[in-house]
């Protein structure tokens, strides 16, 4: 029961993520869509790990790799949006037609 | 038990604050506060202006909760004692930066800045820091961290621990060289557009802070509870006093410098300075 | 007991997640989204992972707060005081989201889950710290390594000298409309160093 209650949680959280990620404009607003679809990952790991998998470690490790996408995912994202800054002066994604240079 | 435990906390948390008021001589202040009116500012975020102080509080009462008062007797017994205490600093960060964005006026704002961008450099230092103390404990958990101090606190094995984790305390706190948030350059920064007894809890939740950061440090470099024929609790208080009276006398005499400097110092000096530190440590626990 | 607590949470971490749309503030997206982050840290306390819960509350809080300093770098109204729409795509980015929401929750919904809960009393930091260092050290050090690779792409990117010149040079802002004149900051002509243009063809 607790499981299937995190995990419909998760399967939310992952839609208001990817509705976050396909909607917005913003480049910073978009990447806390795709922040909001990890969370809904993590809690589900968590559900599965605690609930369903008698605590294996590998469970735990999962979470901590999530995290570190999301880490890594922050990092170069942000980076991502600085250069983009730099040369377009634009930080909406309709700004950017083209990559070329 | 844990009544009792929870009464201790709280207990510890009020004389600790009032021991803070009479260190900074700001009974009078703090109590004409409360008599005063409120002023606005123009479309503020009510929300968090009125909470931001209640959490910071809020922040220091669980800081002080994960501290062990006995030996093997904390209220919080967490075996991820210390990480909790990281989350607080974390989120100190956090309420720093609502109290002085949601006022909606300029001082703040910059205060409220300003200090998110010391704050996040400090706590690498704070992190390298803390687990360093954890190593020779095996363990997360205060409690054990504790106990690994019987022999010899982690004070002397680890002796660049305390002066680190000191700059974070005065950042934590917002006080002297670290105060980049409530400073008088900047009108008090955070906390200029605020008045009556919001200001009075902002003002009370510094100092109860205060009284945290130097529990956490006693505990965590001085061994805390441990010593002889006095009880548990009473070392304690006495190494959280000391170690409060030190954080206000260096606040008080140390100078600060511009954020851009402190911001190259915080990057170049005492983050490498707390990751040699931590690779010390690691090698003399091998 | 510790259900109704995980129920009230999961509710408040989703309710959370959908304010991150819904407020007309940066600020207040990111820090609704850290309280999200929050709820499901403190799950993870309940349902016995403390080690992951508390460190998600952590790594959270300090992300947003990175966030929230970027906003006010990039954004237009970053004190986001004011009422502001930016979305597009959106009928098409609902529907994406309804279908990803009922198509997981079906998953859940019709497929047997099994019950095996964690033993009361397992010491599962030890055992996470043991599975690191361990059987998963492999992955353990390809994520360091991965992290270490992130960090030097993210100052090579977001650095403003390059190997090819410098960054921002004859960076142009976009039109406010589709091909009209360049709007905002002009890139800076003259000065010390206008004599010299490069680049350009």
């Amino acid at each position: 029961m607790t499981l299937t209650l995190v995990l419909l949680g998760a399967a939310a959280l992952i839609g208001i993520g990817l509705y976050g990620a396909l909607s917005q404009q913003s480049f910073v607003m978009l990447m806390m869509g795709l922040e909001l679809m990890l969370n809904g990952a993590l809690l589900a790991i968590i559900g599965f790990w605690s609930l369903s998998l008698g605590g294996m470690p590998e469970g735990q490790l999962l979470a901590i790799i999530v995290m570190a996408v999301m880490a890594v995912e922050m990092a170069i994202g942000f980076a991502l949006i600085v250069a983009v800054y730099r040369k377009r002066q634009a930080d909406m994604t309709e700004s950017i037609g083209t990559l070329r240079q | 038990m844990t009544a009792l435990l929870t009464l201790a906390v709280l207990a510890t948390l009020l004389g600790g604050t009032l021991f803070a008021v009479a260190l900074d001589r700001a009974y009078l202040p703090l109590l004409a506060l409360f008599t005063r009116q409120r002023v606005e500012t123009e479309a503020p975020d009510r929300l968090n202006r009125d909470l931001a102080p209640a959490w910071y509080l809020a922040l220091a009462a669980i800081g002080i909760a994960v501290v062990p008062f006995a030996p093997d007797l904390a209220l919080i017994d967490s075996p991820v004692g210390i990480v909790i205490w990281g989350s607080c600093e974390a989120l100190i960060v956090v309420t720093v930066f609502l109290h002085g964005w949601s006022p909606n006026a300029p001082f703040p704002l910059i205060g409220a800045y300003r200090y998110a961008a010391i704050g996040l450099p400090v706590m690498l230092p704070s992190m390298f820091v803390l687990i360093a103390a954890a190593l020779p404990a095996e363990s997360l958990s205060l409690v054990a961290i504790v106990d690994s101090q019987r022999e010899v606190w982690n004070v002397i094995r680890q002796p660049l621990g305390l002066p680190l984790f000191m700059v974070v305390a005065l950042a934590m706190t917002l006080r002297g060289p670290m105060d980049y948030a409530d400073a008088a350059d900047i009108a008090t920064g955070t906390s200029a557009e605020d008045s009556g007894a919001g200001r009075a809890v902002w003002q009370i939740a510094r100092l109860a802070m205060l009284v945290s950061v130097s529990a956490i440090a006693a505990t965590v470099f001085l061994g805390g509870p441990l010593g002889p024929v006095l009880p548990g609790p009473v070392w304690l208080w006495l190494k959280t006093g000391a170690l409060m009276a030190l954080t206000v006398w260096i606040g008080n005499r140390v100078a600060r410098t511009t954020p851009s400097r402190m911001l190259t110092i915080l990057w170049v000096v005492l983050l490498p300075l707390s990751f040699l530190h931590l690779l010390i440590s690691g090698l003399i626990e091998l | 007991m510790t259900d109704l607590m995980i129920a009230l949470l999961v509710a408040f971490a989703v309710w959370t997640g959908w304010r991150v749309f819904r407020v007309d503030s940066m600020v207040r997206a990111s820090f609704a989204l850290m309280l999200s982050f929050v709820a499901v840290g403190a799950i993870g306390v309940l349902l016995s992972a403390p080690y992951i819960g508390v460190a998600t509350v952590f790594m959270m809080a300090v992300e947003m707060m990175v966030m929230a300093i970027f906003m006010v770098m990039f954004m237009m109204n970053p004190a986001g005081l004011n009422p502001m729409v930016m979305v597009h795509q959106h009928r098409l980015s609902i529907g994406a989201g309804l279908v990803a929401f009922f198509g997981l929750s079906a998953a859940v919904l019709l497929s047997p889950l099994p019950s095996n809960p964690v033993a009361p009393g397992t010491d599962v930091v030890a055992q996470l710290g043991h599975e690191l260092l361990g059987p998963s050290m492999l992955i353990f050090e390809t994520a360091g390594v991965t992290l270490l690779a992130t960090m030097v792409g993210a100052v090579i990117l977001s650095s403003r000298q390059g190997r090819f010149g410098s960054a921002d040079e004859g960076s142009r802002p976009p039109g406010l409309t589709e091909g009209g004149d360049p709007a905002g900051r002009q890139p800076e002509g003259g000065g010390g160093h206008g004599h010299h243009h490069h680049g350009g063809h």
